[in-house]
């Protein structure tokens, strides 16, 4: 699975421009599975088990990461942007980026902090002073590899390292769209339905359609979560820790959880000797805030990889806990399907 | 891509071997290999790499500074995270979720802690953290990491030698490995040529904290003449006016009372003559480069600066256009050409 993570996080796939994740999973799963594209880019999948399943279980992650959308070319060449998705601009400053169909290599400059005003030198540049430098002499060379609404993204390689750890862009939720074709791939002891959605980073926008177009019972959605077990950072701040297996949410900014459910993860999880641990804190939104209101409401779960660093060029996850996840959500699909 | 492939394989080279202020070793391998196809090179007391060639009356020393500015370790914490300090002027605003490289017994990958935006509020957003509130994660515990990592590690910040439009490059220590490039490349140019003046190279060490590598190297030269090549400010957005430089308009040729003024009008005279893209940089002081500690080193050397125009300086996507690269190095070679034939 590991590598199958690398290949996805390597694609890039803002909001709204899934298509390559889109391919890249359909070539994986049209072997095991029927599909279809509905019309807002969701891949929506059905996998026959080895028995009918008594609940319509729907399995979801999201395909789209944050990144960039180009708003205009200026006249001395830069790349102005919106963000796409939720990113803070301290960790975009000074960070490499491609863009457009042609993938231009790019920049995201800063005045050289020898020029800052004493005293400024902590402070960050406003959203609207961000822009992207690909080299370009003036606006007609950019003109050339670059027009508004191009997609940007982080650029920077999937890497291993440390004690069982990867660092990459996009692994929100790309982690999730591997673990759900592993699933794809493999017997399964009850039908299922599966969604790969778009758009989640902007508002659950896929989510809620396909949602619709299932119309299951339950759903699990697969995500990634903010890990902040980090230096500096102790007890219920740090949200889930890496390496403590997938983390189930009671409540975040989007939806209050199934209490049933999320009990029941927990002695499922200990039943059948599966790292899991709670988020906790009340932070974040996925797919599920769009997937519990749909038609007459669905009772969901959400596992999440536990991430650090989410929507930065750099998150990083062990990767034990994806191993973890998936095990919990397996099993977990099972007791919905004939709860 | 572009018309300047020798320069972009040079600086390609020269900025992918590391070394952080103090700890320029494997940058110092770097430049000496390729000072060696031109010169005996060797590595002086502080590890500035250094070599001389030729006769003549006149002996002019060629500066660039080798380290690049990065991160020290300071602690390693209980969860195995590095505390770090800057080494060199790093800039506080680009450091979360940068990558990195820490240098200890072996090169280990490491990134800069960050907030989610899930989890800080929105003003947060409006200041860098300080060195107080951030680590180093490496993926491991304080165990593992004590095994690899010691306190006083060097750290550099990762980033892909990348290709943009037309000749300009981005990088992590194009300062000021361009002015390395610039005079390896200045060396390929007069390779040739019977020069009539002795010519001395110093990869310095330490610049980006005080200039102890130029200052010694400069002593042990003791030349007459003093050309340093470093990078300056190109405009940008937020760094416009007349003051800065334009990114591809070609070498910066240094006016400042530090700076010796018939040198600096020997070179734009020579620009103009030959053709070589050029505009001035006017300082009313010193230079804030190893030419402050080269002028007055021994009994004082008369000291030029050409400056390559860079954006982003001190950041891992520091840009610069080869073709500036290129000027500075035949600027620099027309200069001794002229100067070794009045004294032949």
């Amino acid at each position: 699975m590991l590598e199958m993570i690398k290949e996805l996080c390597t694609l890039s796939g803002i909001s709204g421009r899934e298509n390559a994740v889109r391919d890249y999973i359909i070539e994986k799963i049209k072997d095991y599975a029927e599909y279809s594209v509905d019309p807002l880019g969701n891949l929506i999948v059905f996998k026959k088990g080895k028995n009918p399943a008594k609940n319509k279980v729907m399995l979801d992650a999201h395909m789209d990461e944050v990144g960039m959308i180009i708003t205009a070319i200026t006249a001395e060449g830069y790349l102005k942007f919106a963000k796409v998705g939720g990113i803070d601009s301290r960790v975009m400053l000074g960070r490499a980026v491609r863009v457009g169909d042609k993938a231009v290599n790019g920049v995201i400059g800063i005045k050289p902090v020898h020029l800052v005003d004493k005293g400024a030198e902590a402070d960050i540049p406003k959203s609207e002073d961000l822009y992207i430098d690909i080299g370009a002499k003036d606006k007609a060379e950019a003109e050339e590899y670059v027009r508004p609404g191009d997609a940007a993204w982080f650029a920077g390689d999937f890497v291993e390292f440390g004690n069982g750890f990867v660092k990459s862009k996009a692994l929100d939720d790309r982690a999730g769209c591997a673990i759900l074709i592993e699933l794809i791939r493999s017997e399964l002891q009850y039908d299922a339905w599966f969604s790969f959605s778009t758009q989640e980073e902007i508002g659950t926008r896929g989510a809620q359609a396909s949602a619709f177009t299932i119309a299951p019972d339950y759903a699990i959605v697969v995500e990634t979560t903010t890990a902040a077990d980090i230096s500096g950072v102790k007890d219920e701040k740090r949200v889930c820790i890496c390496g403590k297996g997938g983390t189930v949410s009671f409540m975040d900014r989007s939806t209050i959880y199934n209490k049933e459910l999320f009990d029941k993860a927990f002695e499922v999880a200990e039943r059948e000797g599966i790292a899991c641990q709670p988020k906790t804190m009340v932070a974040g939104g996925n797919d599920a805030g769009a997937i519990h209101k749909s038609r007459g409401g669905v009772k969901v779960l959400t596992v999440s990889v536990p991430c650090r660093y989410l929507h930065s060029p750099s998150c990083v996850i062990k990767y034990s806990d994806v191993d973890e996840s998936l095990k919990l959500i397996k099993a977990m699909a099972e007791e919905f399907a004939k709860w | 891509m572009n018309n300047f492939s020798e320069v972009s394989a040079l600086l390609k080279e020269l900025c992918a071997a590391k070394g952080v202020s103090g700890a320029e070793n494997e940058a110092a391998k770097a430049a000496a290999k390729l000072l060696e196809k031109y010169m005996p090179a060797k590595i002086d007391p502080l590890g500035s790499v250094t070599g001389t060639a030729g006769e003549g009356e006149t002996h002019i020393l060629l500066d660039a500074h080798l380290d690049q500015i990065g991160l020290i370790v300071t602690a390693i914490d209980e969860d195995g995270f590095l505390k770090v300090a800057k080494c060199g002027g790093a800039d506080i605003r680009v450091l979360a979720a940068a990558e990195v490289t820490v240098h200890g017994k072996e090169n280990v990958f490491g990134v800069i802690t960050s907030t989610p935006p899930h989890l800080s509020k929105p003003e947060d957003s409006n200041k860098a953290k300080g060195f107080d509130e951030i680590a180093v994660d490496i993926g491991m515990t304080k165990e593992e990491a004590e095994k690899v990592v010691s306190l006083g590690d060097r750290i550099t910040f990762n980033g892909a030698y990348s290709e943009l439009l037309g000749s300009r490059v981005a990088s992590p220590s194009i300062d000021d490995r361009a002015g390395v490039a610039a005079i390896l490349r200045c060396l390929e140019l007069i390779k040739d040529k019977k020069l009539g003046c002795k010519i001395s190279v110093m990869f310095s060490v330490q610049e980006e904290t005080g200039g102890s590598g130029a200052q010694a190297g400069a002593f042990a030269a003791a030349a007459d003449e003093a050309i340093a090549a470093d990078v300056s400010f190109a405009s940008a957005p937020g760094v416009s006016g007349e003051k800065y430089a334009k990114l591809g308009g070609g070498t910066m040729i240094g006016y400042a009372p530090s700076l010796d003024y018939e040198m600096s009008r020997k070179l734009s005279e020579i620009a103009e003559k030959k053709n070589i893209p050029s505009q001035p940089e006017v300082m009313g002081g010193k230079t804030g480069t190893n030419c402050d500690e080269i002028q007055v080193s021994g009994r004082g050397v008369k000291t030029a600066l050409l400056s390559i125009p860079l954006r982003n300086m001190h950041t891992a996507v520091e840009v610069c256009d080869l073709e500036d690269i290129e000027s500075t190095a035949r600027l620099m070679a027309e200069y001794i050409t002229e100067r070794g034939g009045k004294n032949a």
